[in-house]
């Protein structure tokens, strides 16, 4: 099964948005489309349907690889074997949870501030869900939370968390932008013509933003000239490359030292390098 | 060649010049006319200034750029210092390119006038002296502050005529003529001299050599300038070693007094009595 941090794209059931569509069908679709971890959410389904479909969609997930969480039901989380619980704030209390499924089941707190997060995260928690980000109808008169919290989040919670509430394919790079990496979608995958391509457009979305903060990781900060340049220059000879100034007579002054010519290609560049770029001009 | 031929050596450091004229390299309308204006100055010493690169134009040259093809020696300067050990860095800076060790220090004390901090420009000198720098310090044209530049190991010493760019010429002909009388290092008088004139007078007080930049750069046509310069120059350098007859107040005939005619009225009058 996939590690609970390797996922990056949470998708949660809403029959109500594919009338005329089995569940099991659209989940299947969206499971083939990329989703890497499963919520069962019906809370207006009597239990015993529940369960059923339950059932159901843990022999598909495991098919899939994929973890499978239960909403609320923690009596049907232990008796379909499922992966772990999502629990809201009104739900059953965290220790209280953690307690019934032992140390080793999932369990998912939403939370709506920042300091819901952080008590989830001392209470144990495995991931947290943020949002709502945008206002939703899943959730209807929620206020949204804005990507404000979800960018709070990222910065301040060390736990995994998933951005979730109205987002959409229009909307998602904002919230990536602001710092999610982990993307929850109802309307936008479930309620789709064709769940499948939804998620692949929506794993496409979060792996270029992957990619932007993995070219974002390997550069530095380093101060050319009295400015600021992000640059991935390993060396005084990369970052003359980079700044196109290869070939030019020039002396370079690595944070207060001379750099040799012939030594460009051998002093590395660290992040808060001040370099000094140099060359003559007229003067009397 | 008199002006500093064969018979008339000008040596810095060892090093034997074939002109006595620097030629500053800013401010010029255009490369092509610093260019020109450098041939017709016979120029061998050049100077320039250490700036950044400039990062948002890549076409941005660098002034050697123009000047592969020549014979020179460049003279770089440390202006934008404001203290001595400013000016050294921007001295390890410029020899760190790896066109010798020559540094014009220049260490402006005051954004108005441009005049040199003496004090800083003295430990300057100092410090790059034992960095090995072949150091050629502008400075007041103070006698004392030049010899104590000399004694630091100034290889010249390079007193104002008047502040960098005024064009006033030479200020303070006297204390240049005892700087020269005292040097036992080539004096060249660097800054503020206007037009040729200057030149001309700045050579006639003995001085070794000048440092000329904007008074070229900027005369309507500076190729002719730099040529009337280095004609200045070769003038007044002949001038001062041909040795000029004192000023004294009252006239002093060029003629002697002895055999001229009798004048024409004395001799009708004579004549009538």
């Amino acid at each position: 099964m996939k590690k609970l941090d390797d996922c990056r794209l949470y998708v949660i059931t809403g029959e109500n948005y594919h009338p005329g569509r089995s569940l099991l069908d659209v989940m299947e679709r969206a499971l083939i489309g990329g989703a890497d971890i499963l919520q069962l959410r019906a809370k207006e389904t009597p239990k015993r349907e529940v369960l059923a479909q339950a059932y159901a969609l843990r022999e598909l997930t495991q098919r899939y690889g994929v973890p499978f969480i239960i909403n609320d039901h923690i009596d049907i989380a232990l008796a379909v074997g499922a992966d772990g619980v999502h629990l809201g704030q009104d739900d059953l209390p965290l220790a209280e949870a953690r307690r019934i499924l032992g140390p080793d089941k999932i369990i998912g707190i939403s939370t709506h501030h920042i300091d819901q997060a952080l008590d989830a995260e001392r209470g144990g928690a495995d991931y947290i869900g943020v949002g709502p980000v945008y206002p939703t109808g899943t959730k209807p008169g929620r206020k949204a939370v804005t990507t404000d919290y979800v960018r709070e989040a990222a910065q301040r919670v060390r736990l995994p968390f998933v951005a979730i509430g109205g987002i959409t394919l229009d909307n998602v790079d904002a919230v990536l932008e602001a710092g999610a990496v982990r993307i929850c979608a109802v309307s936008a995958i479930v309620g789709s013509e064709d769940p499948a391509e939804a998620c692949r457009t929506f794993l496409h979305h979060i792996r270029l933003k992957q990619m932007d903060h993995l070219i974002a990781g390997s550069t530095c900060t380093v101060c050319v000239n009295g400015r600021e340049e992000r640059t991935s220059a390993r060396t005084v000879l990369e970052l003359v490359e980079q700044l196109n100034l290869s070939g030019k007579r020039m002396v370079v002054e690595l944070n207060g030292e001379i750099v040799p010519h012939e030594r460009w290609g051998a002093a590395p560049i660290a992040d808060g390098a001040v370099l000094e770029l140099v060359h003559f001009v007229g003067g009397g | 060649m008199i002006a500093a031929g064969h018979h008339d050596p000008f040596v810095i450091n060892g090093k034997r010049l074939s002109s006595r004229f620097f030629l500053g390299t800013g401010r010029f309308p255009s490369p092509a006319v610093l260019q020109m204006a450098l041939d017709a100055s016979g120029a061998e010493v050049i100077t320039f200034a250490v700036r950044r690169v400039n990062l948002e134009s890549v076409e941005d040259d660098s002034i050697l750029q123009h000047m592969a093809d020549r014979e020179l020696t460049f003279l770089p300067n440390t202006s934008g210092a404001n203290n001595a050990d400013e000016a050294v860095r921007i001295a390890r800076l410029a020899r760190a390119a790896g066109l010798g060790n020559w540094i014009k220090v220049e260490i402006s004390a005051n954004p108005r006038t441009l005049l040199p901090d003496p004090i800083e420009t003295l430990r300057a000198t100092e410090q790059l002296v034992k960095d090995d720098f072949v150091v050629l310090p502008y400075t007041s044209d103070d006698p004392i502050l030049c010899k104590r530049l000399e004694e630091a190991g100034a290889s010249a010493v390079m007193p104002g005529g008047a502040p960098i760019g005024s064009g006033l010429g030479i200020l303070n002909p006297y204390n240049i003529g005892l700087i020269v009388e005292d040097a036992k290092v080539p004096i060249i008088v660097d800054a503020g001299i206007g037009s040729a004139v200057d030149v001309v007078r700045a050579m006639e007080l003995g001085a070794d050599g000048i440092l000329v930049n904007t008074p070229v750069a900027k005369a309507n046509d500076p190729v002719a300038m730099a040529r009337a310069m280095r004609l200045a120059v070769e003038a007044g350098r002949t001038a001062y070693q041909a040795g000029r007859i004192p000023q004294r107040k009252y006239a002093s005939a060029s003629s002697e007094a002895e055999g001229i005619p009798a004048p024409l009225y004395a001799a009708s009058h004579e004549g009538s009595q």
